[in-house]
């Protein structure tokens, strides 16, 4: 953990150009609990609680009201922003109520309850359908978008960019290369990594029709060298298609956080993208592997993103395993579904432990963007992180080596502390991604993240409450 | 011997003392007319009303501190009654200075914290570890049951300038005496549970509670919270039942016998009095009371 000779090693493989970026850090990976378990179909749910705010901006209006009758894949919530997605029901059944629900990054935000009917068809994943003979050009670049808008797509690996707005071409900022994340740093999570695996066609599928969409000319399929199956498996999929000039498998070497955007972009083409840029200024999308599944689901198949992909994990989960869920499922109906929260459980985090957020509400639903659920005993933890002992800061300058931005965590938190927000901000803290590693690697087990999060909440209300 | 010394002392140093002198008032006449030529004219008035203000930066006006409100005032009279700390009195002095009428502004504006919950009136789901700050809390599922109560990690403890802030048993509660109506606590709270009121009375009632969720939901939450039964605004109009909560208009309030009934009445003792004498809240009753009742 955090030994700084490794970190120099990766810095110098970093300028010599092969596939990882500078700083980061090697977590225990801990993927073996659920890696080989294959996807299996979730609970069947009695209630789900469809958030309106699953992505990144502007939240969806709801279209029902209470006591309404809704379809499985209908759309129940939109918005006419541009930089926004549509929502839809994975269940049939009888919307209960529109009240506010915990929100794992929101804190609570509106969502619309719906209650199933008793005999609710479960629905399968379509990767069946989909061969390796698929052929992208029977649907032109526009049909592509309007389907992934209609379907109410985002990106599914954490932030929840609409995917639209992404592969959209964009006449100022025209594209060049699309890369697809299978990264999947994050310790204990595997659910792109069996998708990857059991549902390559479709992922193919998504890739090209993403390619057309955008009009990308080169695409980059960037794996961690931890998953040799994965990239053997892509690899021979790429070979058997049609059109596959221009697709190519990039292993990347296997470090935390290598699944971060910008962190895949240094990796790969060795290109910065700006801070407070995003990667389309200079030419690039970034799609997760779930997206491009989903993408090929829109498009082919005309239904609507209402189930994903969820690994629930971690050392108290009795089965862990990856589940095929509605979107809305609350997190208890799922651990319950696994075994339940035994005596040793002691902390329960919605994503991976490093930039997951642990939750105190069970009944929090799973969002689009939810991965996995974690459930860790106190031994994971760690005695010292669990009973908060910090100790002051000695300057050992481990998180400034950690640090895949390159910022300097521990005067950020200092400022944030003191409440010196414009000297947080002249440290650049809005640069800050939130990955953990600074958290990580502290010595003196201060909670670096905790505080630059604070930070930035603390600007958001400032910003929006200036004094006439 | 020793005067003979002075002497020579004299004669070998007197012509540094005097090029000194004459160096000195030379200087001290550049000086002079500069002061004169370059002077920056300061208004008068803005060094009075500078003397007329508290003078404890405590920055309920939107300016970095009394000198900087000084100046705006002077300029922009309009901005005369922002002096929170000092209220009516300062805003008088000042309109004074300015050679100005002023009309009366109302009642002061005090501080109202809309939760009355302590903590063993409220539920846990489970044990918080984070940073110890409602801003840092609040960005987190469900800290507490209750979406809406106060947090008790002293944001607004630490906004206060004046110490008239205290967390007591995990609610924040207000010292009146202390308390100038600067605002800064109400800004502090993540929540927004902090809301000025005009005190037209000494003590001012309301209802201290911000939940919106439904009285079944508010039950099994709080213990002491609104669960919008609608017998305060059967008693009296100034209360009103929006969205599972009961509002008072402040404005129309009068202590009566309707508001005192009211008081009395609620089921769930969440009607309290705020003040630098009110009494303390008033136990729930036992029985949960029938909304239809």
């Amino acid at each position: 953990m955090g030994n700084p000779a490794s970190n120099i090693l990766s810095m110098k493989i970093a300028t010599k150009g092969i596939f990882t970026f500078a700083g980061g850090t090697h977590p225990p990976q801990s993927k073996e609990l659920t890696a080989e378990s294959e996807i299996q179909r979730g609970p069947a749910v009695k209630q789900a609680a469809v958030m309106l705010s699953q992505h990144l901006g502007a939240a969806c209006q709801p279209l029902l009201r209470k006591g309404n009758m809704v379809q499985a894949g209908q759309k129940i919530g939109d918005s006419d922003a541009f930089v926004s997605a549509p929502v839809h029901s994975p269940i049939s059944g009888k919307v209960k109520d529109i009240a506010l629900q915990s929100h794992t990054v929101l804190g609570r935000s509106p969502a619309i309850i719906i209650e199933a009917y008793e005999h609710n068809p479960t629905k399968r994943p379509v990767a069946d359908k989909f061969t390796e003979e698929f052929d992208e050009n029977k649907y032109s670049a526009e049909q592509i978008c309007d389907a992934v808008r209609q379907a109410g797509i985002v990106g599914m690996g954490g932030a929840g960019f609409p995917t639209r707005v992404k592969i959209e071409p964009n006449p100022q900022f025209p594209k060049e290369t699309m890369i697809i994340n299978g990264c999947e740093c994050e310790p204990y999570i595997t659910c792109d990594y069996r998708i990857m695996l059991e549902w390559t066609n479709q992922i193919m599928a998504g890739i090209k029709l993403a390619r057309k969409a955008s009009g990308c000319s080169q695409v980059l399929i960037g794996i961690e060298d931890n998953k040799p199956e994965a990239i053997e498996v892509m690899s021979t999929v790429i070979e058997k298609s049609p059109n596959r000039d221009g697709i190519k498998v990039v292993p990347v070497k296997t470090k935390y956080p290598q699944g971060g955007e910008r962190q895949l972009i240094q990796a790969i083409l060795n290109k910065n993208v700006p801070t407070g840029g995003i990667p389309p200024m200079i030419g690039i999308v970034v799609l997760n592997v779930a997206t491009a599944a989903a993408i090929a689901e829109a498009v082919v198949d005309n239904t609507p993103l209402t189930h994903r992909v969820v690994t629930v994990t971690g050392e108290a989960i009795d089965e862990p395993g990856n589940y095929y869920v509605p979107i809305g499922t609350s997190v208890e109906e799922l651990i319950e579904f696994c075994g339940g929260v035994t005596q040793k459980s002691a902390k329960v985090i919605v994503g991976g432990p490093m930039m997951g957020i642990a939750i105190a509400d069970l009944t929090t639903p799973i969002t689009k963007t939810t991965g996995a659920i974690t459930v860790l005993t106190k031994e994971q933890i760690g005695k010292a992180k669990f009973e908060r002992q910090q100790t002051p800061c000695i300057r050992c300058g481990r998180c400034l080596e950690v640090c895949p931005e390159h910022l300097n965590p521990t005067k950020i938190a200092h400022a944030v502390k003191n409440n010196l927000l414009d000297v947080a901000e002249s440290y650049y803290i809005s640069g800050c991604m939130e990955c953990g590693c600074c958290s990580y690697v502290c010595p003196a087990n201060i909670e670096l993240t905790g505080y630059i999060r604070t930070g930035k909440i603390f600007l958001a209300r400032q910003k929006k409450k200036i004094p006439e | 011997m020793i005067l003979a010394d002075i002497f020579q002392l004299w004669n070998s140093s007197w012509p540094a003392g005097m090029t000194m002198l004459a160096l000195g008032t030379g200087f001290a006449i550049v000086l002079l007319i500069a002061s004169e030529k370059l002077k920056v004219k300061i208004d008068p008035k803005i060094e009075q009303i500078h003397q007329a203000l508290p003078k404890v930066d405590c920055g309920a006006c939107g300016f970095a501190g009394c000198g900087s409100y000084a100046k705006a005032v002077a300029e922009k009279p309009a901005l005369i009654g922002k002096c929170a700390p000092g209220g009516p009195e300062t805003a008088g002095k000042i309109a004074e200075i300015l050679s100005l009428h002023i009309s009366d502004s109302g009642p002061a504006r005090k501080p109202m914290v809309h939760c009355r919950a302590q903590t063993d009136d409220k539920t846990y789901f489970a044990t918080y570890q984070g940073i110890r700050t409602c801003i840092a809390a609040n960005a987190l599922a469900n800290v507490q049951a209750c979406k809406f109560g106060c947090l008790g990690f002293s944001d607004c403890v630490s906004a206060c300038k004046f110490n008239a802030l205290h967390v007591i048993d995990g609610l924040a509660v207000v010292d009146y005496e202390k308390c100038t109506g600067c605002g800064a606590c109400s800004k502090a709270c993540p929540r927004n549970l902090i809301e000025m009121v005009p005190f037209s009375q000494e003590n001012m009632m309301t209802v201290a509670c911000r939940s919106y969720e439904n009285g079944k939901t508010t039950r099994s939450m709080c213990k002491v919270g609104c669960i919008g039964c609608g017998l305060c605004a059967k008693q009296t109009e100034i209360f009103a039942v929006e969205d599972n909560l009961a509002r008072l208009d402040y404005d129309k309030y009068q202590l009566t016998g309707q508001t005192k009934t009211a008081f009395d009445k609620c089921p769930t003792g969440v009607i309290v009095l705020c003040g630098p004498t009110a009494p303390a809240p008033r136990q729930p009753s036992r029985k949960p009371a029938s909304a239809t009742a």
